[in-house]
């Protein structure tokens, strides 16, 4: 009986001893640590001055962040937190900046307006060879009732050559054209005689012909519409159209 | 032997006396007078109460004055002359009231119109009211559905007849047509229409430029001129089909075509060879042949309507252009005009004339007048047939030869005219839109 | 045989030709006796509104001839393709004078000289007076009633008691027709300039049943050959005057047409 009582308690004891055991190696485990206070949110902000310019004109952009690493302005590109930069927008524009940090993203945006009035200056980039040739090759003029370029007009002719020559890769048109007075089928031959004599001319100069279509419109789609001899010198002529 | 024979030539000749009596003879000369016929035409009767008559009986009234007063072959006796007892069928003509003054006419049309159903009946006589035993010179019944349009039809039937008769067997005019270039869509396309301007129809929608519209002699195709994309061709359209129909393209600028007087071949100018030049192929477009080589535009041909033999058109060869005339192969070239603009010639369906517009004072300041010209083709005497201002062009004979229609601009704008051969009685037959070179059916 | 005959001919030969020859002018006498009694001489017969009750209905006072518009011989136009037969007619039936007054001094002046011209043309105009006669006529001889006719005399009586059967009567508008379009086809300067005034011509010609005119003659002549053939050519210029009329029975009509000339 004794025995019996006694081996219990050795039981409990042993119990209790492994457990008050694992407890003690339990207490001895380091609390956990408290989350660590969020990071800062990044702050931006932009501005323009002058917000209002006339074309072509500039303005100087300033920005600041804070908490941010990673700041970008549209149409600029990576920047740094601080700073200003000038720019020259060519219509009016809102420009974007954008701040990433660790805290988040901002966004600050500053509109710039832009006057129109003032034409953009002349050839910017390079001009287009359809430009090119719409301005430098002239139409020819014809007397009444001829089909033939007159002497006053072989420097436009020439020039036209010359222009022709240099540019080989262009083909192109002429048209013939003729004033009010004639008789429609009458003037639609003769208008292709003009054009026809126009690109003989240019053949005879050294355009190969394959560059060079004709066709004629007679009277049917004029320059001008008045009754007076200037609108019927206008109108009779041979016109260049480039052909893309 | 010989008394026998002689007895018998003796015989015959007193047998044969009779018969030459008996050829029916029309004795008559130079100097009696031809002065036009005089016509009286009063309204046509009702001969049934229908609802529509009325408007009908209008209609048909109206076209039928219309197409005896255009014919130029008859003095028109005018209504207010009239006796008050108009007749409806021969049992009512009352010579004598037709016959002497106030109307005093020589010819009498006249009839009625019934309606039954959905059905018209016309009878209508033709009556010398100057003949009493026998005055019928025609007597016609026509039937057909009761509308507008059919009863128009009747009337230029019926005037036709009366004018194939007593005009010395030329057709009438009246169921003609005119086709011709008008702008009123916003893109000039191909028209027709009545001779006397009724029912003006588009035929083509090509939404480019189309020009120079000319009928084949069986009015089966009409051939025409068009910008495509690339240049201007001949371009064909059936009136059997109501479409256009394939025709070859030639390259260049292609204007103008004209038919033959057979329908066989078609001239037109073409600058496919680099100079607009005049060529001749089939009307199916092969076999196509150069007969023109002159430095200069040439244009506009037309060939001579009676024979097919001749060709006349427009060169530019000695500077304005002229009228000039070749054999068919291109041979015997004669300059017709020697002087100002001379441009759209037409050949006369009897072939003695050519009508033409011409600007006789033409050059830098001189305003110029364009007019419509009339030549004999021999002896290249002229005659000038408007004077009214504007610009005259494009001018095209009727297939009786009476009449020539063209385009003028002395109301305004472009529009259609027609008159007389001689000139007279010019009239306006366009309104809408601008509407020029006119072309008249072959029949 | 023969001998018999000869000699039979022989003995009866007086007695025949006396008969034959008495007969012959008894025929002859009667004739002419005919020609005398028989009312209206040629020229009344086709006078203005003696002739023919043909003539009476359409009948007016002279006017001038419709002056014609523009006047051709119509060589060039159509000719030497075998147009022969139907030359064409100027269309413009207006009997007023149209503008040409105008250039009727230049008309004159060329008239003068047309005639001249008209032998070296290329176009052969000899050439086409040739050509035209032969298509018309049916060819070959002329039927009887002309050989009778030119026999002289006694044609106007014959044609008058006649009568023009009763044509004239009963279609006097296709009368009228005809005598329209052979005045209006008539072109006057192709007479001879210097003729100022000539005897009448006369012309025969059938109308057969479709219309054309056929078997042009001149059966009097004037006396101006250049009038003669203008009034020849006046008629073959003319394709037709239109069909007789549908109930008319007979196949042709033989008319008679006169031109007086006077410049």
């Amino acid at each position: 009986m004794k025995q019996r009582r006694l081996k219990w308690i050795m039981l409990v004891f042993a119990l209790s001893a492994i457990m008050t055991l694992g407890a003690c190696k339990k207490k001895v485990a380091p609390p956990p640590p408290p989350p660590p206070p969020p990071p800062a949110a990044p702050t931006a902000s932009l501005s323009a001055s002058p917000n209002t310019v006339d074309k072509g004109g500039s303005t100087t952009l300033t920005w600041q962040t804070t908490n941010a690493t990673d700041i970008s302005i549209d149409g600029i590109g990576a920047v740094q937190p601080n700073g200003s930069q000038q720019v020259t927008p060519a219509d009016s524009t809102t420009y974007h900046l954008t701040a990433k940090g660790p805290g988040g993203t901002q966004e600050a945006t500053a509109r710039v307006t832009v006057n129109a009035p003032a034409p953009p200056p002349t050839p910017q980039a390079s001009a287009t060879e359809e430009e090119l040739f719409s301005q430098t090759v002239k139409d020819i003029f014809f007397e009444y009732d001829k089909f033939d370029v007159r002497p006053d007009q072989q420097a436009a002719l020439q020039g036209d050559i010359d222009f022709l020559k240099q540019h080989a890769s262009v083909r192109f048109t002429i048209e013939g054209h003729c004033d009010e007075r004639g008789s429609t089928e009458y003037n639609l031959a003769l208008g292709d005689n003009r054009a026809n004599g126009v690109k003989n001319a240019l053949v005879q100069g050294g355009v190969s012909a394959d560059r060079i279509k004709t066709i004629s419109y007679g009277k049917e789609k004029p320059f001008c519409t008045q009754s007076t001899e200037e609108c019927w010198q206008q109108n009779r002529r041979g016109h260049f159209v480039y052909q893309k | 032997m010989k008394l026998f024979l002689s007895w018998t030539i003796a015989l015959l000749l007193l047998l044969s006396l009779p018969t030459w009596a008996q050829q029916d003879w029309i004795r008559t000369g130079t100097g009696l007078g031809v002065e036009k016929v005089r016509l009286a035409v009063p309204d046509f009767k009702a001969s049934t109460q229908d609802p529509k008559s009325p408007e009908l009986l209008k209609v048909f009234n109206d076209t039928l004055w219309n197409d005896l007063d255009n014919a130029g072959i008859f003095d028109m006796v005018s209504k207010s002359f009239y006796p008050l007892e108009v007749p409806g069928s021969p049992a009512d003509v009352k010579f004598e009231a037709w016959s002497s003054p106030p109307p005093n006419s020589s010819m009498l049309a006249f009839g009625n119109l019934g309606i039954s159903g959905a059905n018209v009946t016309v009878q209508g006589w033709l009556y010398d009211v100057k003949n009493v035993t026998s005055p019928q010179v025609l007597g016609k019944q026509y039937q057909d559905g009761a509308t507008s349009d059919a009863v128009r039809t009747i009337a230029h039937k019926f005037a036709d007849e009366i004018i194939f008769r007593l005009g010395g067997g030329i057709p009438g005019i009246a169921e003609s047509k005119i086709f011709f270039v008008s702008s009123r869509s916003g893109h000039k396309e191909i028209w027709a229409m009545d001779y006397d301007g009724a029912n003006q129809r588009a035929l083509t929608h090509l939404g480019s430029i189309s020009l120079s519209p000319r009928i084949s002699p069986d009015g089966s195709r009409l051939a025409f001129s068009s910008l495509t994309k690339s240049s201007w061709e001949i371009l064909m359209y059936s009136l059997d089909l109501d479409r256009m129909v394939t025709f070859p393209k030639f390259g260049g600028t292609n204007l103008s075509p004209a038919w033959s007087a057979d329908g066989t071949k078609l001239a037109f100018s073409s600058s496919r060879s680099g100079d607009s030049e005049i060529y001749v192929m089939d009307s199916s477009g092969a076999n196509l042949k150069r007969i023109t080589s002159f430095k200069g535009p040439d244009v506009s041909p037309v060939w001579n309507r009676k024979t097919s033999a001749q060709i006349a058109w427009v060169s530019g060869r000695s500077g304005l252009p002229q009228i000039y005339t070749m054999e068919a192969d291109g041979t015997n070239v004669q300059r017709l005009t020697d002087e100002g603009y001379a441009v759209s010639p037409a050949w006369s369906p009897n072939g003695q004339f050519l009508v033409f517009s011409w600007i006789r004072h033409y050059g830098p300041g001189a305003p110029g007048a364009q007019d419509i010209y009339i030549m004999d083709i021999v002896s290249k005497q002229w005659v000038q047939l408007t004077h009214d201002g504007g610009r005259n062009d494009f001018p095209s004979w009727s297939p009786d030869g009476r009449h020539i229609i063209f385009q003028s601009s002395r109301a305004g704008g472009d529009q259609i005219w027609t008159m007389l051969a001689d000139g007279t009685n010019q009239k306006r037959l366009t309104t809408a839109g601008s509407n020029t070179q006119p072309n008249w059916s072959w029949k | 045989m023969a001998a018999a005959e000869i000699f039979f001919e022989h003995e009866r030969w007086g007695r025949n030709l006396a008969w034959s020859a008495g007969f012959h002018v008894a025929i002859a006498a009667s004739i002419l006796a005919y020609t005398v009694i028989a009312p209206g001489s040629r020229g009344e017969g086709w006078g203005a509104g003696g002739g023919g009750d043909a003539m009476g209905v359409t009948l007016v006072s002279t006017v001038p001839l419709p002056a014609n518009q523009v006047q051709t011989q119509n060589v060039l136009a159509n000719e030497s393709k075998g147009l022969s037969q139907s030359l064409p007619k100027p269309e413009v039936k207006e009997p007023e004078a149209i503008p040409i007054p105008d250039t009727s001094a230049k008309k004159k002046s060329k008239a003068e000289t047309t005639p001249t011209h008209q032998k070296p043309q290329p176009q052969p105009e000899p050439a086409e007076e040739a050509n035209n006669v032969v298509p018309f006529g049916q060819g070959g001889p002329v039927s009887g009633p002309y050989g009778v006719f030119s026999a002289g005399g006694a044609k106007g009586g014959f044609g008058v008691t006649g009568g023009g059967g009763d044509f004239g009567s009963r279609y006097a508008w296709y009368v009228r027709v005809v005598q329209q379009k052979v005045s209006e086809n008539w072109l006057k300067y192709e007479v001879d300039p210097r003729i100022a005034e000539a005897q009448r011509v006369y012309i025969t010609f059938d109308v057969v049943r479709d219309g054309r005119p056929a078997n042009v003659q001149v059966e009097q002549s004037s006396g101006v050959p250049s009038l003669d053939q203008s009034a020849v050519r006046a008629i073959q210029r003319i394709d037709t005057f239109g069909p007789l009329p549908s109930d008319y029975s007979g196949n042709k009509v033989s008319v008679e047409f006169w031109f007086d000339y006077k410049r």
